[in-house]
């Protein structure tokens, strides 16, 4: 059965595209057979009949999902999906790529991009002319992305790091202890009760008592 | 009296040398700050979309302060050597007023960091880049900074490319998501700036596109801008705290 893509890419599914595995190796002995791929919505999907044919109205892609149930588009020979498939090949199909044709009437099996997140179901027909001869079974159901507003980011501040707190509490501590510092300096020091002779200023003299004429002026005074 | 001679001796050397290094490291904070006030990075353009000029301010009150920081640890060093308590008091004031400068330079380089979180630059790139019907000027200065960006580091969107797909944005009203998943800056170019695969890069086929997200090549230069000066305010603010209080000390057992 069909199924998304295994590989690993970024766009597995966007919000108007998929990708899926190509069909190699599953109709084998279909070799005049032309493959589509039919894509309906889940709850269409029970409903499709087979011999409807691509490129009428009943299937145009321009009137999905409002008239047209299930629509069928990229066609393919088995030539493009030789089997077995080699290794190291991408081998995949991209639903909804063809951006240039999604309102051309003109283009029913246009493979425009889907218009809504689905969910989606698809199956390969192999037709031979007008007459299905194979098919496979319906996918799983393929749900594409919804994209959110940017409105709804949140930008608020995310609190604050442990750096930020650490350098707001020290920092205040360290202010708070030099302001009650200072104040407690000029409190008790500012009427110069602190000043005491174990700091001297480098310019103040001490005096000292020369005796030296005094006892020589009593000693000749007593001759 | 010859021992408290030695140590009167050893406070004013010590005190000295404390303010020879502010003095140092008064020059040196000014330089830094200069450099980041007039160094520009590359996404300075989305830095002044956020309107968040916080890191400018912190850097210009940092030049000031350190000059500021270099005047005063001249006046110590005469103050201290000259023992005069109007000086040294004049010197303590100052010091704590640049003190408190610095703290809130200091302070605001820290919380700045904090505040670009990648989601301000996913709302801001996914709301501007590549906005149509604007004619603002800031708008385009936006979609070139990205544009530059996501070439030149070779990433995509915020957080990766499928932030493109996870929102709509400015960019989704103007161009399909069938035919644009993400923009064509997210795609591996060749020399004349084409997409090497433009169906492997569409598909997300590894090696064709760019996995990365540019958070980090924007937030890295800002961040280290931003640690420089809180970090470096912040080690200088430790040693000023025990200068001054060995200066409110000496000051305290000058004679008057």
């Amino acid at each position: 059965r069909p199924a998304l893509t295994q590989e690993q890419l970024l766009g597995v599914t966007t919000a108007s595209t998929f990708v899926l595995d190509q069909p190699r190796c599953t109709f084998k002995d279909f070799g005049n057979a032309v493959i589509w791929l039919v894509v309906a919505l889940e709850k269409d999907a029970s409903n499709f009949n087979n011999s409807a044919g691509p490129g009428t109205p009943e299937t145009a892609f321009q009137s999905f999902p409002g008239t047209v149930r299930a629509y069928m588009t990229l066609n393919a020979t088995l030539d493009s999906y030789p089997c077995p498939k080699p290794a190291g090949d991408i081998t995949v199909l991209r639903v909804g790529s063809e951006t240039s044709c999604a309102e051309d009437e003109s283009r029913p099996t246009c493979n425009g991009p889907l218009p809504g997140p689905g969910p989606y179901r698809v199956k390969f027909l192999a037709l031979e002319g007008s007459v299905p001869v194979a098919e496979t079974e319906w996918s799983m159901p393929i749900t594409l992305r919804t994209a959110k507003s940017p409105s709804s980011i949140p930008t608020a501040g995310s609190g604050h790091s442990a750096g930020m707190i650490a350098i707001t509490t020290i920092l205040s501590i360290l202010l708070a202890i030099l302001l009650a510092a200072l104040v407690a300096m000029l409190v008790f020091c500012g009427s110069d009760s602190c000043g005491s002779s174990t700091f001297s200023k480098p310019e103040s003299v001490t005096v000292r008592r020369y005796n030296t004429h005094h006892v020589y002026d009593q000693r000749a005074d007593r001759l | 009296m010859a021992k408290s001679d030695d140590c009167v001796h050893i406070l004013q050397g010590l005190l000295v040398f404390g303010n020879v290094v502010i003095g140092m490291c008064g020059i040196a904070l000014t330089a830094e700050c200069i450099y980041i006030v007039s160094n520009p990075h590359d996404a300075s353009p989305l830095l002044k979309a956020t309107e968040n000029s916080d890191i400018h301010a912190a850097a210009w009150i940092g030049i000031f302060v350190g000059l500021a920081l270099f005047a005063l640890s001249i006046l110590g060093i005469i103050a201290v050597i000259k023992a005069s308590r109007t000086l040294l008091l004049v010197y303590i004031i100052l010091m704590l007023i640049t003190f408190a400068f610095e703290m809130a330079s200091s302070i605001t380089a820290a919380t700045h960091q904090d505040s670009l979180t990648p989601n301000v630059f996913l709302k801001q790139m996914l709301e501007r880049y590549q906005k149509s019907e604007s004619n603002n000027n800031s708008d385009n200065e936006v979609t070139k900074t990205w544009d530059e960006l996501m070439r030149q580091n070779h990433c995509c969107g915020v957080n990766g490319p499928s932030d493109w797909q996870e929102y709509t944005s400015a960019f989704r009203r103007t161009h399909s998501d069938a035919d644009y998943p993400w923009p064509r800056a997210c795609c591996v170019l060749d020399a004349k700036g084409l997409p090497v695969n433009l169906d492997g890069c569409k598909l997300g086929v590894s090696g064709y596109y760019n996995s990365n997200g540019c958070y980090d090549a924007i937030s890295g230069p800002v961040n280290t801008h931003a640690w420089g000066v809180a970090w470096f305010g912040f080690a200088i603010l430790c040693w000023t705290f025990c200068v001054l209080l060995g200066t409110m000390f000496y000051w305290s057992g000058i004679e008057y």
